[in-house]
């Protein structure tokens, strides 16, 4: 066979197939990546255009009905007369405005006629002038001004209507042109003369339809779908170059800034994954504080804002992003960066709850957190300064002595009197210095007033508790007050034992003044009444009554004793032994027998150590203030304490207590799991923080976080993240020690906070109850927001203004609980307007005040004197200083005079007050004057004195207002008018009427009432009136007054029928009878 | 490793300013000379050739009107006096001639040592009133000042070239010793509580300096041989009083005149 020839592929096959293919395949890349440049990369694009046609037609559908909700009220009558006012307005000035037209018309017509002329006239006669200025004295110059005389005699002809060629010189002109000017002026102000009460009608129209309408008009509306329609498809960017944002985030989220309420329903509805992003900012209000244009998205929501790529990127929900979107629940945590030095954040309650639970947890006892427990490094700041100004002051004087004698040998008086100045400069130095140092060692004692600590006093623990009861509180905490701080720290009995030992061992072993028995009914009264319940609850569970800041006393008396209790409700501030930090123990009686002083009593202002005069701890470190009861009364809240028991409860008996062999040990396990961060204990004083510091802890990279063996379930569960972290770790601490090999030393000494409400675990979080998992949530949210902020320091809420004072005044008002009583903001109820037996209207009027203008309402240096002292008074303490009659008792929390400070200037602040204040000069009353406000004070109709104390006793068992004499120093005669005039206006629910004024006619405020008959003819304001006499009366004058109001009542009761015997009961009965 | 250095690095930085600075500043403490004790610099006068100047001031032109000072603020002051008291500057005697008028040598002298006195000049205050009412001392010379009042006084020097200063004396305290470091003419006392008492201290560098008596007249003695400027200075005339000098040369062991005319 011959060999077939070799088939050529070239020839016998095809490849077309192949490329046929490939070409195909090319095509379709090419397809696929010119899709994904302009769709697939730029999802955006589709976000924009749904919005674009969603948001069409929802304004589409919108102003149809705004247009009829306007055509309805421009069928309103009152819509209807104000048009007709508007109309007869304009109809009624037409003619005058026409011919004030014609007349402007035809003086511009002169003025341009004039002008013509004018201008070329006064340009040469300008330049005739310089040449002859510019001329030396003599004869030319002569000349030249002889010719300019002769220049402006013209004549000049004004051609053309009006003038036709009359002749003027340059004078003449100038006047013409002036007069006409001055005419065309009047013309012009006769216009807006009467083009304003049309102007004024058009305002009144325009201001009811906005007033009727709600949302936009339709007119808006149609701007914003104009806009709409004509949208174009690119990238929403905000950029901030100097703080390096790039916020793309309004590419898909839109709407989100649009001015018409936007909801999921309106844009797609919930089954549209797009609408979601089409909603509107749930929060307007916060955009205008923090315009987007300033402060972009990212620094308050996290995720990354340049990218557009997907939501998932955008949202910086992966793993190459370090701070992804915050979690819905933790939103709040945005906040956190800009307000760190905030404790209370407006708009942000979960936040502001988690700043205050990390304090009143006792976080800080082992975490230090800057801003928080600040004193104790205060008073270290504050040594370190006095010790470096002293070494200045010491240099300063030294280098004055150098210069003096520089000056006695200097060579010449010249450089000897300067020697001289600058030793006097340096005396004049040292001894500012001096008095700063002052300042310093007493603001040492103040930091030291202003120290607290979260838990009890344990070197007390001997007069205070029952030894029984310490090892089963130490089990467990929550099993004994499930409301409590104090967490479980997971102590087996050993280590109970031996903590329970050291405590019991080392407390003061003394005895109390032996109390008599009280009376537990007056007691439980005098408990409910007197304010204790602002910050204590009773009752468990859905019978827990009272505030939530300081114990549960359901069970007090099972563990407290009877003395002790009495001493530390008369005065909590009471501690048996000072302590003095110097020598760094509690100071005995021998130490005052050696220095042959009396024994220690406790005294606020008796703090120096008798040994070496160093500044002492002589108050317990509570918040608890002194109220200020009798002991009787004390003995009897004691008493009732007493009752609030379990029935049956019983303790075994704990004989290891005094086991001297287990001290050591349960110093050591005492000292290990950090007990002296929250509690005083002997030996202990000086114990550091035994926790890592939170301050950034939401920034502490992922890696760093010990999530010890859950790594991998973390990922795959999806909680691999601060909050996932922060959240189980509060939940259960201990779950990180499981699977773990250590020692009982290594295990995590973090303490559990909440019980479980079962075993259950879901996701490694532990089962709590809801009311934990909140508080776990604000928690997180505040750590989450914890981060070392990268934004510029710009950006964080650090003002210098007021605003200052009023963020440092919400730390104490959150460290003393003072919204237990009172009411700082419309909406934050205090705890006693929420207690059962405040709801009655009697019991309303007993609520302590209402501080929503506190600063306006009252004189700074009044304030500072009331807070530092409630009573008012030296002597006379159990009472309140401006309301007697209230059963609340304002308690004395012996602020430091910092805190002090601060509370005066935070209130000063909230009501945007100046400081420091100073009282206007009221004009004293005229004789006439103070005759009428005597009338009007004991007018029938304006009974003042009737719920006024006048200190009165039978008087004022009825009052419900504080005594007229302390307007003088305590209240501003601003504020005192505007309270007149409209007390609910300030304080809604007061006692006070309204409507004790009325409007005059001319604008003044007249009594509502009939007015006693010497009123007739005043015209000035009888509200005024009454507020200059409030501010000049006297107890003199009180006294006048009252008798004026008994004799004024008495022929009003002897009408009645009734038979007085003094005035004062008279009083009494009477304003009963009201 | 790091965390310790971290520790250690600041307090050995602490520990090296401390050290460092104390080191710096320890001469600062020794250096504080006491000049008092040293030798003046200068030719040693030769008592043996010492003359004398004398001299007397008079007053032409109409007599200043004297006030009468009224006391009435501190009746310890008004008891101390039976007749009214006239104000002194500005007296002049009934002879014509000025009295408390401070006559020294204002140039010339310094190229002698002149030690510093080791007596002082004493300042009373008695009757509410500085006595003498004018006076002199040398420089560094202590200046010993005397309360003999059952009151009060603060003593006041005001001066422009000396350190300026102030002090109280309670009626029975210990005396004030003072010195001026530099040569000042004249240096006006005052006692803030009674403003009408006045005194006058000339603070030269040497001790030839005199003052006029009711007479009018002056001595200075030991001036050694040389040329000199003479001046007169006194209260009259002004707030700031007046000077006048004149041209002086002393042979050895001369007794020279110079008198001086002040006008009104």
């Amino acid at each position: 066979m011959p060999d077939a020839p070799e088939k050529d592929p070239v020839v016998s096959r095809s490849l077309a197939g192949y490329f046929v293919v490939a070409a195909l395949f090319l095509v379709i890349t090419l397809g696929w990546s010119l899709y994904d440049e302009f769709y697939g990369l730029r999802p955006w694009k589709a976000y924009e255009r749904r919005f674009a046609s969603l948001y069409t037609s929802l304004l589409k559908k919108k102003i149809p009905e705004q247009q009829k909700a306007e055509k309805a009220i421009e069928d309103s009558a009152e819509y209807k007369a104000l048009q007709k006012e508007f109309k007869d307005e304009q109809e009624a000035v037409a003619p005058k405005l026409k011919q004030i037209h014609e007349q402007t018309a035809a003086i511009d017509a002169k003025i341009e006629a004039v002008l013509g002329t004018l201008t070329n006239e006064r340009a040469r006669v300008g330049s005739m002038i310089y040449v002859a200025e510019h001329t030396a004295e003599g004869p030319g110059r002569k000349s030249l001004e002889h010719n300019l005389d002769e220049y402006k005699k013209g004549p000049f002809v004004l051609a053309g209507p009006p003038y036709n060629g009359k002749s003027f010189t340059f004078e003449e002109m100038e006047s013409e042109f002036s007069n006409l000017q001055t005419t065309k002026g009047e013309l012009q102000q006769q216009e807006g003369d009467l083009l304003k009460p049309q102007g004024d009608a058009s305002k009144k129209l325009q201001a009811y339809l906005h007033d009727h309408l709600t949302g936009l008009t339709s007119d808006q509306l149609q701007g914003l779908l104009n806009k709409a329609e004509t949208m174009s498809i690119e990238i929403q960017q905000i950029n901030i170059p100097d703080a390096g944002i790039v916020d793309r985030c309004e590419s898909c989220h839109v709407g989100i800034r649009e001015p018409v309420l936007l909801t999921r329903n309106d844009m797609g509805g919930v089954r549209d994954h797009m609408s979601a992003a089409f909603t509107s900012h749930p929060d307007m209000e916060l955009l205008q504080i923090h315009d987007p244009e300033k402060f972009g998205c990212t620094p308050c929501h996290n995720g990354n804002g340049m990218q557009v790529d997907s939501v998932e990127m955008g949202h910086g929900e992966y793993e190459h992003w370090l701070w992804p979107l915050y979690h819905k629940a933790n939103l709040q945590s945005g906040c956190q960066q800009c307000h760190a030095s905030d404790m209370v954040v407006d708009h942000a309650p979960e936040l502001t709850n988690g700043k205050q639970l990390f304090q009143w947890r006792g976080c800080v006892g082992c975490h230090r957190f800057s801003g928080y427990d600040s004193e104790p490094e205060d008073l270290v700041a504050n040594q370190n300064q006095i010790m470096q100004l002293t070494a200045q002051h010491d240099d300063d004087l030294r280098n004055a002595q150098r210069d003096i004698d520089s000056g006695d040998h200097a060579a010449d008086n010249e450089s000897a009197r300067k020697f001289y100045t600058d030793a006097d400069a340096l005396k004049v130095s040292a001894s500012q210095i001096s008095i700063q140092l002052d300042q310093l060692e007493t603001k040492a004692k103040y930091l030291m007033m202003g120290r607290k600590k979260v838990g009890p006093d344990l070197k007390e623990a001997r007069v205070k508790i029952r030894p029984e009861w310490i090892p089963v509180w130490l089990k467990n905490p929550h099993a004994f007050r499930p409301t409590t701080k104090m967490p479980r720290f997971r102590l087996d009995d050993e280590d109970i034992q031996d903590i329970s030992a050291y405590l019991w061992q080392t407390a003061l072993n003394t005895s109390l003044t032996h109390q008599a028995p009280g009376d537990p009914v007056k007691g439980k009264e005098s408990f409910e009444t007197r304010g204790c319940m602002g910050c204590h609850s009773v009752g468990e569970g859905s019978n827990q009554v009272g505030g939530w800041f300081a114990a549960n006393l359901t069970r007090v008396g099972e563990k407290d004793n009877y003395d002790f209790l009495v001493r530390w409700i008369h005065n909590p501030r009471e501690r048996t032994r000072p302590y003095c930090p110097f020598e760094k123990r509690d100071i005995t009686d021998e130490d005052y027998n050696k220095h042959g002083l009396p024994p220690y009593t406790f005294d606020l202002n008796h703090t120096k150590c008798p040994n070496d005069g160093h500044e002492m701890v002589v108050e317990q470190m509570t918040v608890m203030p002194n109220l200020r009861l009798s002991w009787d009364e004390a003995r009897d809240i004691a008493s009732y304490l007493e009752t609030l028991k379990r029935p049956g409860a019983t303790y075994a008996a704990a004989p290891f207590m005094n086991d001297s062999k287990l001290k050591e040990v349960g110093r050591k396990k005492i000292q290990f799991y950090g007990c002296a961060g929250c509690h005083e204990i002997e030996g202990m004083e000086d114990e550091g923080r035994i926790g890592t510091e939170l301050t950034a802890e939401g920034s502490k990279p992922l890696e760093q976080i010990d999530f010890a063996l859950f790594v991998g379930e973390a990922k795959k569960e999806d909680w691999y993240s601060h909050k996932g972290f922060f959240e189980r770790k509060l939940a259960k601490p201990e779950m990180f020690d499981q699977g773990m090999i250590k020692t009982e030393a290594e295990e995590l000494r973090m303490p559990d906070f909440f019980e479980p409400a079962g075993s259950k675990t879901t996701e490694g979080m532990a089962d709590v109850a809801p009311e934990a998992k909140q508080q776990i949530s604000q928690l997180a949210t505040f750590l989450m927001g914890s981060v070392t902020s990268e934004i510029p320091p710009r950006f964080w809420y650090l003002p210098a203004d007021q605003r200052r004072d009023a963020q440092e005044g919400w730390w104490l008002v959150k460290k003393y609980n003072c919204e237990g009583c009172h009411q700082f903001k419309v909406g934050q109820n205090s705890v006693l307007m929420d207690i059962p037996r405040y709801q009655t209207p009697e019991w309303k009027d007993q609520l302590p005040p209402k501080l929503l203008t506190e600063g306006a309402r009252v004189n700074p240096e009044w304030l500072l004197k009331f807070l530092s002292n409630p009573a008012m008074s030296e002597t006379d303490t159990d009472r309140d200083g401006v309301r007697p009659y209230l059963k609340t008792r304002m308690p004395t929390f012996y602020f430091s005079p910092i805190e002090l400070r601060k509370l005066v200037r935070f209130f000063q602040a909230l009501s945007q007050q100046p400081m420091p204040y100073v009282p206007p000069r009221l004009d004293p009353l005229a004789p006439k004057e103070l005759d009428m406000a005597r009338a009007l004070f004991n007018s029938r109709a304006a009974p003042c004195l009737k719920c006024h104390a006048t200190g009165d006793a039978t008087h004022d068992k009825f009052a419900t207002a504080p005594n007229f004499l302390l307007a003088h120093d305590r209240l501003k005669p601003d504020w005192t008018k505007h309270w007149i005039l409209d007390p609910a206006m300030i304080s809604p629910g007061t006692a006070m009427p309204s409507g004790l004024f009325k409007k005059a006619g001319d604008g003044h405020n007249i009594f509502a009432g009939p007015t006693p008959p010497i009123f007739e003819g005043y015209t000035g304001d009888q509200a005024d009136l009454l507020v200059r006499y409030m501010f000049e009366i006297t107890p003199d004058e009180q006294r006048r007054l009252t008798g004026l109001s008994a004799a004024s009542m008495k022929k009003t009761s002897n009408e009645a029928g009734a038979k007085p015997k003094t005035q004062s009961i008279l009083i009494g009965m009477l304003v009963k009878a009201h | 490793m790091n965390k310790r250095i971290l520790v250690w690095l600041p307090i050995l930085c602490a520990t090296i300013l401390v050290f460092g600075c104390s080191s710096e500043k320890a001469p600062e403490t020794t250096e504080q000379p006491t000049a008092t004790a040293t030798a003046p610099a200068g030719t040693p006068v030769d008592q043996a050739t010492v003359g004398t100047i004398t001299g007397k001031i008079t007053f032409t032109g109409a007599k200043p009107k004297l006030a009468t000072i009224k006391m009435d603020q501190d009746p310890v002051c008004v008891g101390k006096h039976s007749s009214p008291v006239h104000v002194e500057d500005g007296d002049v005697s009934a002879n014509g001639t000025l009295p408390n008028v401070f006559v020294y040598i204002k140039e010339g002298a310094d190229k002698y040592a002149w030690p510093t006195p080791s007596d002082a000049v004493t300042l009373d205050q008695d009757g509410c009133m500085y006595k003498p009412h004018v006076l002199g001392v040398q420089v560094d010379q202590t200046l010993h000042i005397v309360s003999s009042d059952a009151t009060t006084h603060n003593i006041h020097p005001q001066p422009k070239d000396n350190r300026e200063w102030n002090e109280s004396q309670a009626p029975g305290a210990a005396a004030l010793d003072k010195k001026f470091a530099r040569a000042e003419v004249m240096i006006p006392v005052k006692c803030n509580q009674h403003p009408w008492m006045k005194a006058y201290v000339g603070v030269v560098k040497n001790p030839l300096f005199a003052v006029t008596g009711a007479d009018g007249t002056f001595t200075i003695k030991g001036v050694p041989p040389g040329d000199y400027t003479i001046e007169a200075w006194t209260a009259t005339g002004g707030a700031q009083g007046q000077t006048q000098e004149q041209k002086v040369t002393v042979g050895a062991k001369e007794a020279k005149t110079v008198d001086f005319g002040f006008k009104g």
